[in-house]
């Protein structure tokens, strides 16, 4: 549903001409979690960044169910690290939500529904009327979460989401984003560099090399079932084939 | 409690002092003791002189700042959102800002008299920057995060502006029209001396002239106690109104 064909990214011009992306080829299928996986520097964002049609590649092009993506969509929404600058912080976690069906322009009689839904899926149902700096970094994730499900997107693209959290956290938002995919059939891009992070979650691991002129050196299929334990062996084996990737 | 005890603490010692310097170690003319400032206050007060100065300066101070601060804070969207106008307008407002308002005042009396219109145009000239500059920064630094945040939502081009950009601009507004305040309360004084014939930089040039020490103390007591309590009243109204939009700045 969502074709990345040869795209590049060049930066600047002349003597700063920085190429970031070169001929980056793949495809997310409906329903799949897919992680871009690289070292820091790699790309891994700017391609997020054209995906969700904030930025324009220099070459090749997006294709979203098959159509050529332009500008960003409703159907693809974006999910930062930072949720603290995301979010709108003079709003509650109810208004957030809120927030985003207005500018969705559902019918408000329905309102009332959706956040109580989203919410209680995230397990905010009790901190509704918190603000996001009254909440903890997991739960501000949360929040970001629902807002991004209240308007009912297709495809969930998230750019290091947990990677300031601490490790305990992190690891339960893991699951709980693993469930939340599970009940809702989302489509996932999740970009990383904790790979640790990528084969714990995903379907498919898209191993990026540094730049300039970054390229998808290798995708692989995880194909273990879930939960995963980092320990077993089957998880062991992928991991040292990308750490020996990536050095 | 604990911070009104200290308040009121730091007020009765520095009067003592005042008092005690003043009587016992410098000229108690050149430096009238806070009783003798406080036995010329009394009839003024009575009379109702101080409050009609007060009131002549106080209105001065609006009509400057709030027209001020309209018209920067309109501007400021603008430089802050249209890369061309900043582009265009920022070199000269980047020096037209040193001029401070006490600056302008002999072009201003040669301009619109010594009436009203003088003042109003110095406290006006005096807001117009800090607001301008504040209002800019504010709406350049709205996160981009958070705006295509909103965009991704489905968010147009005016819900952004409107919802995001401002709301998100709001602290460094309130700030730089707190500083712009507290500025017009300074520049209406230098305004009166040197061209008004009423308001309390009026009644500081007068009692100068009349050698009245114990007055002049009277009228910068009143500045003080006046600047204050507009900067608590200012404070606690952002506070009533605005505190959704202030209180998060430890966030980002």
């Amino acid at each position: 549903m969502l074709a990345v064909r040869n795209v590049s990214k060049v930066f600047g011009t002349d003597a700063q001409r920085y190429l970031a992306l070169d001929g980056i080829d793949f495809e997310v299928r409906s329903g799949e979690l897919v992680c871009l996986l690289g070292p820091s520097g790699c790309g891994k964002s700017t391609l997020l960044n054209i995906l969700a049609g904030f930025d324009r590649p220099s070459g090749g092009a997006v294709d979203f169910e098959g159509e050529p993506v332009r500008g960003a969509g409703k159907d693809r929404v974006m999910f930062f690290q930072d949720a603290g600058a995301a979010l709108l912080p003079w709003l509650s976690a109810e208004e957030n939500v809120r927030f985003a069906l207005r500018v969705r322009k559902l019918p408000k009689a329905e309102w009332p529904a959706i956040i109580d839904k989203y919410l209680a899926m995230v397990g905010l149902a009790e901190h509704r009327h918190k603000f996001p700096a009254q909440l903890s970094g997991g739960m501000r994730q949360r929040l970001q979460i629902a807002r991004a499900l209240a308007v009912e997107p297709k495809v969930l693209l998230m750019d290091e989401p947990f990677a300031a959290l601490d490790a305990l956290t992190r690891r339960r938002m893991h699951g709980f984003l693993l469930d939340i995919w599970q009940r809702t059939g989302k489509t996932i891009v999740f970009v990383t560099h904790d790979i640790g992070e990528a084969v714990t979650l995903a379907d498919r691991i898209c191993v990026m090399s540094l730049g300039p002129g970054s390229r998808i050196t290798e995708t692989i299929d995880v194909g273990l079932p879930r939960p995963r334990d980092l320990s077993d062996p089957g998880a062991g084996h992928i991991f040292r084939r990308i750490e020996s990737l990536l050095s | 409690m604990r911070a009104v005890t200290l308040f009121t603490g730091s007020i009765v010692i520095a009067f003592a002092a005042w008092q005690f310097l003043s009587t016992m170690v410098f000229n108690p003319f050149l430096i009238p003791p806070p009783l003798v400032v406080l036995k010329t206050m009394v009839p003024m007060i009575q009379n109702g002189e101080i409050f009609r100065h007060v009131a002549i300066s106080l209105a001065r101070v609006a009509v400057g700042f709030v027209t001020g601060c309209a018209a920067a804070i309109v501007l400021g969207v603008i430089l802050g959102r249209v890369r061309l106008v900043n582009d265009l307008l920022d070199p000269v407002i980047e020096l037209l800002r040193y001029l401070s308002p006490t600056a302008m005042i002999p072009i201003a009396v040669i301009w619109f008299g010594i009436g009203e219109t003088s003042k109003y145009f110095l406290i006006f000239w005096g807001t117009f920057f800090i607001v301008l500059i504040n209002t800019t920064a504010g709406v350049m630094r709205a996160p981009v995060i958070r705006q295509r945040a909103a965009q991704c939502l489905g968010a147009s081009e005016l819900q952004i502006f409107l919802l995001v950009v401002i709301p998100s601009a709001a602290p460094y507004i309130v700030t730089g029209m707190r500083i712009a305040m507290a500025s017009s309360f300074m520049s209406i004084i230098p305004a009166e001396i040197l061209a008004a014939d009423s308001g309390i930089g009026f009644l500081l040039q007068q009692s100068s002239i009349l050698l009245q020490t114990n007055r002049i103390f009277v009228a910068l007591l009143t500045i003080c106690v006046i600047g204050f309590i507009f900067d608590r009243l200012f404070r606690i109204a952002v506070d009533r109104m605005l505190s959704r939009y202030m209180s998060y700045i430890a966030l980002t």
